[in-house]
């Protein structure tokens, strides 16, 4: 009985039940065995009596319409089938034929229900649809990780009462306040002190220096003078994740926390970082402190450790994606104004952008530079030979800070992909109204672009251009064609389609026949609704009403493309940790069994959305 | 070994009731057949010199392993005979185990209930059959009754079909008759710790197996299951 308990154990959502409860399954379960070809279910049959897991063999999910037979679905051991019917008690709507001889596990529907009822992970894991699967598998990822800042709350951070003082206050005033409670900030703001609105503001230690020593103000200038206000907060249920995001994007150190409109406490940069030793909040001081480039040497190396303590924290990929970008633009932006300060300053306003998945928002561990310069049209003669120079010194200073040169030449060094606007909007222009195959690929990597620095805006220029694009029925359909090119690798029974590559064997490309095809997708329904995100969650969540995918079908794109990332992005740390150079490439057999089944769910959640794009661009049935 | 002083009449109601049946027309569709699939655990091989020391078992009903009804229980030696040291490592019993298990007396009547109107299911049934009927005559005189069917025979029986059908090769050996190497050659799951409770549902898996794949060479009732690996009672 050992063993089946131990079985059942090693599948979700057994996994997360506890011991006691898995006993119960395995100590009231039956065995069966079925011939090949026989019906477990029948479709408008009889309601299923059990919740069948398969122990060996497989089952395919059929549906019989005019003689013809389609197989939909097909299980394989760990897997369970028959909850809907159980659930509902009605007939079932598939029919659930054995395709080898099967032996499973029958778990009683009183033991189903009673487990469904006592465990919510049990009943939200049986949820009808394939797509909560996904979802409850993203999120258990997710709050399956150490009690870390994923899972603290900013109000459980909040130590002490908030201690506030007047804006009419001196400086002075505040300093001796600050001395004798012994903290870093005071919230500013009109008595009754805590009442969190517009006036409300912070005063940090920082800005006494900052903004009152350095600058020669008096002891007795008025706080209103030199506080900060409006401030940013955050509510008390905000998780200490969100507070660090905040914190590396607005380069702040304090964040008054909030609960029903008061200010209940302050929480600061230390008292996060308390919560983790690799912490991406670590990287802009890096920068700070860094006093020459030689000094920046392993920065590169730092963000990827703080990459690795964020996946352990059980980050999401999107997440870790926005610590990254910041990570990198804070790079950027340092290497920028070092370069702007000993060439002079810029002759014309220009923007320096970032593309791909950077410009996604997307970039984990390091790859390539892909980036790219746009300058004003008015500029002095002279303008073009300074940004090369600018460019050559930029991408030279990035590959110093370990960031390798682009393979493809895609890097603001290339004339090409450093130009004025005019000849940039000119560019875009001509990639919609003449799609060739060059003008498709490159399309989308530029169109996913995003401006790291630089005082000449570049969206205004360039999105108008890249919106052109929604109305053009021949660019889509080439585009969606191209997307259509690299189906789902599914098998015709819908596993996984494995490849072979030299004397490697069960092979899967992660990114290519992977997180690349939802990145397609989710660009193309962007154009086709006129929305101007770059990130693909972000796209899919914001095109939907208007493009040729329905919200479930977004839904499940996105889990789809959140686990196929984090599968990939473990896979390449584990890579990274043994000294190889990571690769896109996972051996099939070696995922475990619920890695297996959340990638086989991912790939038929992308099929579905390819099949649905076909059907819209009348491309015809995909390869 | 009978003892002429127990009469007839001294039988318990218990086993008169065994006794009594009715058992499971051999007509029926194997399905809808009821079975008691079975194991022992014992003191060597030779039912004339060892004893019982466990016995485990499982039910099917409705063609499926009912893991619910499982039932297992330990049975002390007799005195003086409690074991060699030898032999008693064989299931990984312990000698302090079996000394507070209940005597064979109190484990039979139960057994009995189990036995009664199920077919019976065991693998190698030789051993098992005789360790059985030697407990039964010693304290009531009595045999296993109902049909027994025997998993090693049936193994037999579908690897000499294969041969027929050209399925296997005439020149194949016939098949291991271990329990394990038979499950494993069905891709069954064998259930690891060597007790009579694991081995019996590991055979009850095995005969589900091989009743299904005879079904579709046309074995439909309980009469052609026994005819492909009925024991022979003597």
């Amino acid at each position: 009985m050992d063993e089946i308990a131990a079985f059942l154990r090693s599948y979700p959502p057994f996994d997360q039940l506890p011991p006691a409860a898995v006993n119960l399954a395995a100590e009231r379960a039956q065995i069966e065995y079925f011939a090949a070809g026989h019906d477990v279910l029948t479709y408008g049959g009889a309601p299923a009596e059990f919740l069948y897991i398969v122990r060996k063999g497989m089952v395919d999910f059929i549906r019989e319409q005019d003689g013809e037979i389609t197989i939909f679905d097909s299980l394989g051991p760990g897997e369970a089938f028959g909850h809907p019917s159980l659930i509902r008690k009605r007939a079932p709507i598939v029919t659930v034929r054995a395709r080898t001889e099967v032996l499973a596990y029958l778990i009683p529907a009183d033991v189903f229900h009673h487990l469904h009822r006592e465990y919510p992970v049990f009943a939200s894991y049986f949820a009808a649809s394939a797509l909560h699967r996904l979802e409850f598998a993203v999120r258990s990822r997710h709050e399956a990780a150490e009690p870390s800042l994923f899972q603290t709350y900013l109000r459980d951070l909040v130590m002490r009462p908030v201690v506030a003082i007047g804006p009419n206050a001196s400086v002075g005033e505040a300093a001796r306040m600050m001395r004798d409670q012994n903290v870093s900030c005071l919230l500013v703001d009109l008595p009754p002190y805590g009442i969190f609105n517009q006036q409300s503001g912070i005063i940090t230690d920082r800005d006494l220096r900052n903004r009152v020593l350095a600058t020669g103000l008096p002891a007795s200038t008025p706080l209103r003078e030199v506080m900060t206000a409006p401030v940013v907060a955050l509510p008390g249920d905000a998780l200490a994740f969100e507070a660090m995001l905040l914190m590396l994007e607005r380069h702040i150190h304090h964040l008054p926390v909030t609960e029903n409109g008061l200010v209940v406490g302050m929480v600061t940069h230390t008292d996060i970082l308390r919560r983790q030793s690799n912490s991406p909040l670590y990287l802009p001081r890096q920068l700070e402190r860094a006093q020459g480039l030689d000094q920046l040497r392993h920065y590169g190396d730092q963000v990827t450790a703080a990459v690795g303590a964020l996946l352990d924290a059980g980050a999401r990929v999107s997440d870790i994606g926005r610590v990254v970008a910041v990570a990198h633009d804070a790079l950027l932006q340092r290497i920028l104004r070092d370069a702007e300060r000993e060439l002079g300053p810029p002759p014309a306003p220009y923007a320096w952008l970032v593309l791909g998945s950077e410009g996604r928002y997307e970039q984990t561990l390091r790859t390539d530079q892909d980036n790219a310069l746009v300058y004003a049209d008015e500029h002095p003669a002279d303008a073009p030979e300074y940004f090369r120079i600018l460019a050559e010194r930029v991408v030279e200073h990035l590959v110093a800070c370990g960031f390798p040169r682009c393979t493809g030449n895609v890097m603001a060094t290339n004339p090409q992909w450093r130009q004025s606007m005019a000849a940039w909007q000119a560019t875009f222009a001509r990639w919609i109204d003449t799609p060739d195959e060059e003008a498709l690929l490159r399309s989308a990597i530029f169109f996913d672009y995003r401006q790291v620095y630089g005082s000449l805006d570049a969206e205004a220029g360039l999105r108008p251009i890249i919106a052109r694009a929604r109305g053009n029925s021949i660019f889509l359909t080439r585009l969606a064609r191209a997307a259509l090119r690299n189906p789902a690798p599914l098998t015709l029974f819908r596993n996984v389609a494995l490849e072979r590559r030299g004397d490697q064997r069960d092979l899967i490309d992660l990114k290519h026949r992977g997180t690349a095809m939802v990145v397609d997708l989710a660009r193309i329904f962007a154009l086709e609704a006129g929305r101007t995100e770059t990130s693909t969650v972000a796209r899919l969540r914001s095109a939907w009403p208007e493009a040729s995918i329905s919200e479930t079908e977004a839904e499940s794109l996105v889990s789809a493309f959140e686990l196929l990332s984090q599968l990939r992005l473990r896979h390449q740390r584990a890579q990274i940790e043994r000294g190889e150079a990571p690769t896109n490439l996972v051996v099939y057999p070696d995922l475990s069994p619920i890695e297996q089944r959340e990638l086989k769910e991912s790939l038929q959640a992308i099929a579905r959305v390819q099949r649905g794009l076909a059907t819209a661009y009348h491309t015809g049935r995909i390869a | 070994m009978r003892f002429p002083w127990i009469r007839r009449q001294d039988i318990p109601d218990h086993v008169r009731a065994y006794e009594a049946g009715p058992w499971p027309d051999p007509g029926s569709y194997w399905r809808e057949v009821h079975y008691v699939v079975l194991d022992v655990e014992t003191s060597g091989l030779d039912a004339r010199h060892d004893v019982l020391l466990a016995v485990g078992l499982v039910e099917i009903e409705h063609a499926r392993v009912q893991l619910a009804r499982r039932w297992y229980s330990l049975i002390r030696p007799p005195e003086g005979l409690l074991v060699g040291a030898t032999s008693i490592r064989v299931h990984g019993l312990l000698r302090a185990e079996l000394a507070d298990a209940p005597p064979v007396d109190a484990v039979l009547p139960e057994l009995l209930e189990h036995l009664a109107h199920r077919v019976l299911v065991v693998h190698v049934a030789r051993i098992d059959v005789g360790f059985l009927n030697q407990a039964l005559d010693l304290s009531y005189g009595v045999r296993l009754r109902g049909p027994i069917l025997d998993t090693a025979r049936l193994a037999m029986t579908l690897h000499q079909n294969a041969q027929l059908l050209g399925e296997a090769s005439p020149d194949l050996p016939a098949p291991a008759i271990q329990l394990r190497a038979l499950a494993t050659s069905f891709d069954l799951p064998v259930y690891a710790q060597h007790d009579a409770l694991n081995d019996a549902l590991t055979t009850a898996q095995l005969f589900l197996a091989q009743a299904t794949r005879l079904e579709r060479q046309g074995a439909r009732t309980l009469r052609a299951l026994l005819r492909a690996g009925g024991v022979q009672k003597r």
